[in-house]
């Protein structure tokens, strides 16, 4: 069953600068779907429209059988969440409890239910000891958790995360990946944005985004062998398969192979 | 910049503590009423009484109610000099007769130079000002040598002096008790009553939930916008701008390279807030249920009542004496 399906999506800020044209996607559900382009290739700007914060010039998004309009944006919200790349830019609250509160409070949910489900949820993301924090006494990683903490508490179907790890240091970048995994692994559809091929390639599926356009779309072990969609993509390409390529373009020796390696790595 | 402490709320456990924000906003305004209900210096005193008996049983100490005190004590001496010198009604108390002459105003210009330049030293400016005041006034009085150019009387009267008094333990009474209510409640909890309290407002459409919220946001990003004007601080003095000295027209040109880009990346952050808060299903005017409930206690009711009877005490004793 398709959670998300996307027909013809375009859209542009300005007129005759478009940002999308006739993007078409379908998601399964429980899907990782990652959409991977280089800044400006529209990507973030999908997942805007996706949530309904921006309104599509031509074509349809249905995301749980609901047509995406003006009257289905909320329904459309309450199955859908969203964490952003800025870590300050996202946290509402005044300490970290009320920060996960807040789309709950929005959603209605009763007193009792909130804070069973902020401790619940703090627990799994391992911030259960900062629940009284102030958000200026928490490192970005931290922050960039109680968003995931937030997001989770609402119980949505679909969690996008756009560029969500882009501003972390190695260490935050590796714990959100991991915790990512086990979302999708408990059921929940994941859609990550990302410019990062390393991240991308724990997905399920990868849609490359070229200049608005879709440039290739299907399962990440197809997307990965696939050498000439993947050098227009003007993607940075992952180490082992630039060597691969280095390798496939002339029969070279074992000596050169390590030099190539050796630069390979050194300009990684 | 990680140790910023918004409001100058100090942890504690007395009644204040206890208390339910609304009934301290209540208080407050009732106890305020009777500030401006008494006339009388000596009722006014009796009610400062009053307050200090209730600091004692809050546990609060006296230093840090002077220390909310500083900021309006210019204010509190303009004040009282003004009551003491102008108001010309009651029984003469006290006449000083002021002699100018070319002499003594000169030395007491040289005077006035002398403090300008000697008060960045001294401990307690303002003691100092008004020690060179007085010495300036006995100046006057007492030796006028060279030539003759002038006499004026200051008298000070007794409805002066007990002005005087009324008005600045009115003003030192309405102070000490904001500063009790800072002191005592956290910020979120205060925006919390605010919102509670102001509630009637909906009837002339003014949201108090939306008030609440933009004071919750502002209080949220006090910190982050500090920090953000600390680092472009330091990216614009790496860049050559000295932000601690120059004439007038560079400090306005200073103020400006560190404005501009905040305003820049305020409205840029602020945009990506409400995208994340819209996100997460924040509709405004909504309907929202709360995390953070505020309890009612008994000490919140004999809190009330206590403030109403004396507010009706002090209508009393204006009414019948």
């Amino acid at each position: 069953m398709n959670i998300i399906e996307i027909k013809d999506l375009s859209f542009s800020y300005l007129e005759d600068k478009p940002v999308l044209s006739n993007v078409n996607l379908e998601i399964k559900k429980g899907e990782w779907v990652s959409i991977l382009g280089h800044n400006g290739s529209g990507k973030s700007t999908l997942s805007k429209l996706i949530i309904g914060l921006l309104k599509a010039d031509k074509g349809e998004i249905v995301v749980d059988g609901l047509t995406l309009d003006e009257e289905t944006v909320y329904e459309v919200r309450r199955k859908i969440g969203i964490v952003f790349q800025n870590p300050d830019n996202q946290f509402v609250g005044v300490t970290v409890e009320d920060d996960i509160a807040f789309g709950m409070e929005n959603l209605c949910f009763e007193r009792e239910e909130m804070i069973k489900r902020i401790d619940e949820y703090a627990t799994k993301v391992n911030m259960q000891d900062y629940l009284k924090k102030e958000p200026h006494n928490l490192s970005g990683g931290q922050k960039q958790r109680v968003a995931i903490a937030g997001i989770l508490a609402m119980n949505t179907d679909i969690i996008i995360f756009d560029e969500a790890t882009s501003m972390l240091d190695p260490k935050g970048r590796d714990k959100i990946m991991e915790y990512i995994k086990e979302i999708n692994n408990e059921g929940v559809t994941v859609i990550t944005i990302t410019h990062d091929m390393k991240e991308a390639v724990h997905s399920d599926k990868i849609l490359i985004l070229k200049e608005g356009e879709v440039l290739a779309f299907g399962k990440t072990n197809d997307i990965l062998n696939d050498k000439d969609t993947l050098n227009s993509s003007n993607l940075e390409l992952l180490l082992p398969l630039k060597l691969l390529y280095k390798i496939e373009e002339a029969n070279i020796n074992n000596q050169e192979i390590k030099d190539i390696l050796w630069q390979l790595s050194l300009n990684e | 910049m990680k140790n910023i402490i918004i409001g100058q709320y100090i942890p504690g456990l007395s009644f204040l503590y206890k208390m339910d924000p609304r009934s301290k906003l209540i208080a407050l305004m009732l106890l305020m009423v009777s500030t401006f209900i008494l006339q009388n210096v000596f009722h006014i005193l009796v009610m400062l009484s009053l307050v200090l008996i209730m600091l004692k049983i809050g546990g609060i100490e006296i230093g840090r109610i002077a220390r909310g005190l500083r900021p309006i004590m210019i204010l509190l001496i303009f004040t009282f000099t003004f009551q003491i010198l102008f108001v010309k009604t009651g029984s003469l108390l006290y006449e000083l007769q002021l002699d100018f002459s070319v002499y003594n105003i000169l030395i007491a210009v040289g005077l006035f130079i002398v403090f300008l330049f000697t008060r960045k030293f001294m401990r307690f400016r303002l003691l100092y000002f008004l020690v060179i005041a007085a010495a300036i006034m006995t100046l006057f009085s007492l030796y006028s040598p060279g030539l003759y150019l002038g006499t004026r009387n200051i008298q000070i009267h007794t409805d002066g002096v007990s002005g005087a008094f009324f008005i600045m333990i009115r003003l030192i009474i309405i102070v000490t008790l904001s500063t009790v209510l800072t002191l005592t409640t956290k910020p979120t909890d205060l925006t919390l009553g605010l919102e509670q309290l102001l509630k009637p407002l909906s009837i002339i459409r003014i949201s108090s939930e939306e008030i609440a919220l933009i004071i919750s946001i502002s209080l949220r990003y006090i910190p982050t916008l500090l920090d953000e004007a600390n680092k472009i601080m330091l990216a614009q003095a790496s860049r050559g701008v000295d932000f601690n000295e120059g004439k007038l027209k560079d400090k306005v040109m200073q103020i400006i390279s560190l404005l501009v880009p905040m305003f820049i990346i305020s409205f840029k952050r602020s945009d990506e807030l409400a995208n994340a808060m819209e996100a997460r299903n924040f509709v405004p005017g909504e309907r929202r249920t709360r995390l953070h409930v505020l309890l009612w206690s008994r000490i919140d009711t004999i809190v009330i009542i206590v403030s109403a009877l004396f507010v009706a005490g002090s209508i009393w004793v204006v009414v019948v004496w």
